[in-house]
């Protein structure tokens, strides 16, 4: 009996079932070649150019070189996103899809050979979070004169704030709630530095 | 007595006046007023009296004037000839309703030329990440700010903002260089 949790839990998806059928014709070159190209693909860039000049090798068919891609892209971005996941467990489970200790060995290094790399990938497939602010903006204006007060003479604050989530709200501020959301954000951010002093203090129990 | 009945009853159309002009009170009608306050009188005399008392409180209030304009202001109106004079007691509401509303319809005069959405209130709360469903987190604090923005006279919107301390701390650095700019501008007494 052992604690440890394999990668996929009780159920295996096919194409990573499948992964060592396709893999038996590849050379490890080429397998290097695609692996990196996955590990671009999970990190969000562009990988077709790579995948063309695998493709046109001809070292690999086709339909083998879409079903490795398929299988390496379910295994490593699993494997990529449980910053918990051991690097034993991991190895037997590739054992146990019949992968080689060649192939194995070059999978077992992307995945735990920088965990930089899996960092990243985590931060994008974060789960639920709100949007956060990515640019503010403001400008300071004095109203002058009004069609309703000839001398109004009153400065406002136009505040312009760029979501994450690609919004963008536009809103004035008067003075007064100014005050009010300044002295605000000071609040929040002695709580924040407070809640990090109990914590370190936490540790050190 | 009845010259302190008299005022009470200008004091109080004033202020009917004001909250339909100003305050967006729009169930004190012109009616409403002419029932309760001067039910003796006629039709056209009251209508002349309230017409005289809005168009004074119009002047005064887009000129925002201050206790000296308001003397001023009054006195010229007082020496006035023919019906449109003010009377002393008249004049004397107007003094003493003004020293305690003028600040509020300054602010409503401001917002009738306010048109962008503005800030009416704000809510936030400090989290600390402890686990999600895909791997760890980090234990860093986050802050969970909502925003409460409306256009005058339309239901607010609301808007979440998640910050990072890195992110407080540039939106306070941007707040102190805005608040040196306001007082660049502003004189404080």
């Amino acid at each position: 009996m052992s604690d440890t949790v394999s990668l996929f839990g009780g159920r295996v998806p096919a194409e990573v079932d499948m992964l060592y059928k396709h893999l038996k014709n590849v050379n490890r070159e080429t397998f290097t070649q695609i692996l990196r190209a996955v590990v671009d693909a999970i990190g969000g860039q562009d990988c077709c150019e790579s995948v063309r000049v695998i493709s046109e090798s001809g070292l690999i068919s086709e339909e083998s070189l879409n079903h490795v891609m398929a299988g390496l892209y379910a295994l490593l971005k699993e494997a990529l996103c449980q910053p918990s996941l051991k690097q034993e467990v991991f190895s037997d489970d590739l054992r146990a899809l019949r992968i080689s200790e060649e192939l194995l060995a070059d999978i077992v290094v992307v995945v735990f050979g920088n965990r930089q790399t899996s960092m990243n990938v985590g931060d994008k497939h974060q789960g639920p979070s709100l949007a956060k602010i990515e640019d503010l903006k403001w400008r300071v204006d004095v109203a002058i004169s009004t069609s309703s007060l000839s001398r109004a003479l009153q400065p406002s604050i136009l505040m312009q704030m760029k979501l994450s989530d690609g919004h963008t709200h536009q809103f004035e501020v008067p003075v007064a709630k100014f005050q009010e959301l300044r002295y605000n954000v000071s609040l929040i951010l002695k709580e924040m530095n407070d809640i990090e002093k109990r914590s370190i203090l936490k540790i050190q129990d | 007595m009845a010259d302190a009945d008299s005022q009470r009853c200008v004091s109080a159309l004033l202020n009917g006046i004001t909250q339909r002009l100003y305050y967006g009170n729009t169930e004190i009608t012109e009616e409403f007023l002419k029932n309760e306050l001067y039910a003796e009188m006629t039709e056209d005399e009251f209508r002349a009296l309230h017409d005289k008392m809005r168009s004074l409180l119009k002047s005064i209030a887009s000129a925002d004037m201050d206790q000296a304009q308001l003397e001023a202001f009054l006195t010229a109106q007082t020496r006035k000839q023919g019906g449109g004079a003010v009377s002393p007691e008249q004049a004397a509401a107007l003094a003493r309703f003004w020293k305690t509303h003028r600040s509020r319809v300054r602010e409503s005069l401001l917002a009738q030329s306010r048109w962008e959405p503005a800030l009416r209130g704000l809510k936030w709360r400090v989290d600390l990440h402890t686990s999600a469903s895909r791997g760890q987190v980090s234990s860093s604090p986050v802050a969970l700010v909502e925003l409460e923005l409306g256009r005058t006279g339309e239901s607010s919107e609301f808007v979440c903002v998640e910050f990072d301390e890195q992110k407080v701390n540039l939106v306070l650095k941007n707040m102190a260089e805005l608040q040196e700019s306001i007082d660049s501008i502003v004189h404080r007494s």
